[in-house]
Order: C-alpha cells, then sequence, then structure tokens
C-alpha cells in the first residue's frame, strides 16, 4: 500500500465566516489553525493535523492531499506518474502547514495531488490510551473523519488508468457504456483498501468537484445528520437514501459556498480480487439513488 | 419593496426586503431548476431584461464572468432586487407548485401596491412616513 488514504481536501469558500460556522458547528469539525485567508480542521476520529482547508476567495477544489504509507512512497509515484506522462514539483515541508515534503502534480482531470508522508499528529479526541467509543461533547454532525471525494473528469476511462497506474488503485465499480469489454467508463470508483472508494470519478468538466464526505457509523447517524441540516438551514441536496453503487447510505448537502458535501455510511468491503460491479447507463438511476431509482439533472451538472 | 416579473407570463412576486430572487420566487410557491442555492453552482442563472440588483455575498469569478455581471445575467440564489426587475428563464419556465404560497404572496404583493397607492395620494414617500 502506498497511498493510505485521502489527507486533506482542500476548498475555496466564498465567506470565510459562515464556512466556518458550517463546518465547526454544523459538521462538528475541530479548528486547528487560523492563518490568513486559509483555517484548518480536523474531525474527532483523525490523528493528523487537518483533513479539511478552507480559503477565502472562490469556490471549488484548490487541491487535495493524500498520505504514503512510507516516505520511500512518494518517490515511487513520482517515478509512476512521470512514466504516466505527468509533470511533477517539488513540495517542501512547510508549503503546507504542518505537512512534510511531497510532490504535487495536475491530474490528467485538471485536478491538483499532493503527495506526502508526515503530518503533525495532533492525536483523535479520545486519545489512545483506554479509549471512550466518542468524544462526550460532539458539536453538530460530529463527523469523526474525511472518508472519500468524487471528481468529474472529461475522460474517466483516463483517470482510472491513471489512478491504477500510479496511485495503485483497483476500481469497484464502474459506470460503463456497455458490458462490452471495450465499453467507455462513464464514471469510476477507486481505492486501494478495503475501503469502498476513496475517490470516484464521473464524466464531467475537467477540474471540478462533485463533492467530499464525511463518514458516519449507520443509517441512523445519517438520518441525525440530516435533521441537523434542516435545522441548521443547510440546502439537502438528496437523501437520506442509498446508493445502489458502494450500497453506502447518504445525504448530499451544500456548504455555504454552494461546495457539495455527503455523509456516507455503510457500503461493502472491497478486496482487490472481489469482482466488480458495472452498472449501465439504463440503470444509473437506481444505481445512484437506490430508493428513487431516477437521476436527475442537477447531481452530475451541479458542481463547483 | 420591489417586485419580481417573470416573462413572459406576467407573473409578478412580491418580495420581503432583502430577499433574493430565488427565495421569492419559492416563498411565492414556484420552482425551477436550482442547486446550491448558495451562489457556487451557477444552474439558477436567469436572464434580467430590466430593473437592478446586487448579490448579498461574494461570487466567484467560476459562476459569474465578468462579461455577465454586465449583460443582465442573475444569479437568482444570491441577487437582491434593488428595484423592480424583470426576469426571463432560460429554457424553461417556472413551476407553481404550491398554490397556498402563491395566494400569499399575492396578497402581500397587493397590500403593498395599496399602500404605495395610499402614498402617492397623501403625497408623502415611504421615508417620510
Amino acid at each position: 500500500m502506498a497511498v493510505m488514504r485521502l489527507g486533506y481536501a482542500h476548498v475555496r469558500v466564498t465567506d470565510l465566516a459562515e464556512a466556518k460556522d458550517h463546518y465547526a458547528n454544523t459538521m462538528g469539525l475541530y479548528e486547528t489553525l487560523s492563518e490568513g485567508n486559509k483555517v484548518y480542521y480536523k474531525a474527532w476520529d483523525e490523528w493528523d493535523h487537518h483533513s479539511v482547508v478552507l480559503e477565502e476567495g472562490g469556490v471549488g477544489l484548490v487541491k487535495y492531499g493524500w498520505k504514503v504509507q512510507y516516505s520511500s512512497d512518494i518517490d515511487e509515484i513520482e517515478k509512476k506518474a512521470q512514466t504516466f506522462g505527468v509533470t511533477v514539483e517539488r513540495m517542501s515541508k512547510g508549503e503546507n502547514p504542518e505537512i512534510g515534503d511531497g510532490i504535487r502534480f495536475t491530474t490528467p482531470s485538471d485536478h491538483v495531488f499532493e503527495i506526502y508522508h508526515e503530518a503533525t499528529l495532533i492525536g483523535t479526541e479520545v486519545g489512545t490510551h483506554n479509549p471512550d467509543a466518542f468524544p462526550r461533547h460532539l458539536v453538530g454532525v460530529g463527523v469523526p473523519a474525511l472518508d472519500h471525494s468524487l471528481i468529474t473528469a472529461e475522460d474517466p476511462g483516463m483517470m482510472d488508468r491513471f489512478l491504477s497506474d500510479v496511485f495503485g488503485f483497483y476500481a469497484t465499480e464502474r459506470v460503463q457504456t456497455s458490458l462490452d469489454d471495450d465499453a467507455d467508463i462513464i464514471a469510476t470508483w477507486m481505492t486501494n483498501s478495503i475501503q469502498i472508494h476513496q475517490l470516484a470519478v464521473l464524466a464531467g468538466p475537467q477540474g471540478k468537484l462533485h463533492h467530499f464526505a464525511f463518514r458516519l457509523a449507520d443509517w441512523t447517524e445519517v438520518g441525525r445528520a440530516a435533521d441537523l441540516f434542516s435545522m441548521d438551514d443547510v440546502p439537502i441536496d438528496i437523501g437520506p437514501t442509498r446508493h445502489g453503487i458502494t450500497r453506502g447510505q447518504t445525504v448530499y448537502f451544500f456548504d455555504p459556498s454552494g461546495n457539495r458535501n455527503e455523509v456516507f455510511s455503510g457500503g461493502y468491503l472491497a478486496y482487490p480480487d472481489r469482482p466488480m460491479h458495472v452498472w449501465t447507463p439504463d440503470a444509473l438511476g437506481k444505481g445512484v439513488f437506490y430508493h428513487a431509482r431516477e437521476l436527475n439533472d442537477a447531481f452530475t451538472s451541479v458542481l463547483t | 419593496m420591489p417586485t419580481v416579473t417573470i416573462h413572459p407570463t406576467g407573473e409578478v412576486i412580491y418580495l420581503e426586503p432583502g430577499e433574493t430572487v430565488l427565495s421569492g420566487l419559492y416563498k411565492a410557491g414556484f420552482a425551477y431548476t436550482v442547486g446550491c442555492r448558495r451562489g457556487g453552482c451557477a444552474i439558477c442563472k436567469v436572464d434580467c431584461r430590466s430593473g437592478q440588483f446586487r448579490y448579498d455575498h461574494p461570487v466567484a469569478d467560476t459562476v459569474l464572468t465578468e462579461d455577465e455581471h454586465l449583460d443582465g445575467t442573475c444569479l437568482t440564489c444570491r441577487a437582491v432586487p434593488d428595484t423592480d426587475i424583470t426576469i426571463e428563464l432560460r429554457g424553461e419556465n417556472v413551476r407553481l407548485v404550491n398554490t397556498f404560497l402563491h395566494m400569499i404572496n399575492d396578497k402581500a404583493r397587493q397590500r403593498a401596491e395599496a399602500n404605495a397607492a395610499a402614498r402617492l395620494m397623501a403625497g408623502t414617500t415611504p421615508k417620510e412616513q
């Protein structure tokens, strides 16, 4: 395993005060650093310095950080990215607060990825010594961790190959134009662990963010999150519902700048030898919204 | 308070002070294609054919271009009219989805128009009252 997880999602927001209220008081993230026009957050069951970065000025994705298991993994990924044809630059310790040396490149989908191994260890909110199940005084939804993200790209098949070749990811599910071997990929859900997906790529414009998601334990927590979103006047996009794809339970909603967020729970365990689930466009409605079984226009066209 | 006229149907919506176009339409029982409702996704744009409005939040350059700030493009979820405005939707019509809200809004508009007429008769403006 080289890439362990999506370490951080760095997004732009139009109004930092409103965004802070959403991510701190509705989502329950902990602010770890405020510096200039940026604010850094971690969730209660995360131990690294930050997993969400908000930057005032605009909307959409600035970049993702991917944490690797060993420092040598950075060199390996650099070589593989260069072999794929991507220009890689070195990233120095401190370019991101509390993040070590690494590399940075722009993917074929025009998203910026940073690869790093070191991050300042803060610790989870329950600690490591005889830890309790959760912190007693969670705020709002009280999400435990960042989970995954979905981006759009003009060529999801290219990104599938890129994430396979460079990150060692494998696809757990795909939407294809047909069931034929030479079918075009419309969307792909990719991981390199038993987490059902770490990054998904959907056909669409280059460089856009569809959503980034926070992990929850189960249906009850997803339902409670939806209740809190109504209390806090958070625009819900869809849900609570289940995905056919991944089987995850979900609510999609928007932050105060219009970036789509998700709370996600469930899904099955992924393994590289598990046969991939393949969906065809006629079943995409059921694949995305398992209960309504109808894909709405906004879900694929509303991006930041 | 400002009103929003929907071209070409001629429906007139009454807005509360500081209310956005989208909020006004929603509170009058109308719906059309909208996305994030927070100024980020650009799906709710319409064309403003007359009148003036401003945005109640900063709008990202990726959402509205410089030209769109000048050509009458109206990002309805963040647009607050300063004057009565007329809008035209792009490729669709508003849908009346809540007749009760529509009746309430219509009465609010009629009251506002009656008050304005009464002030005109008395030769006063709202600020002088």
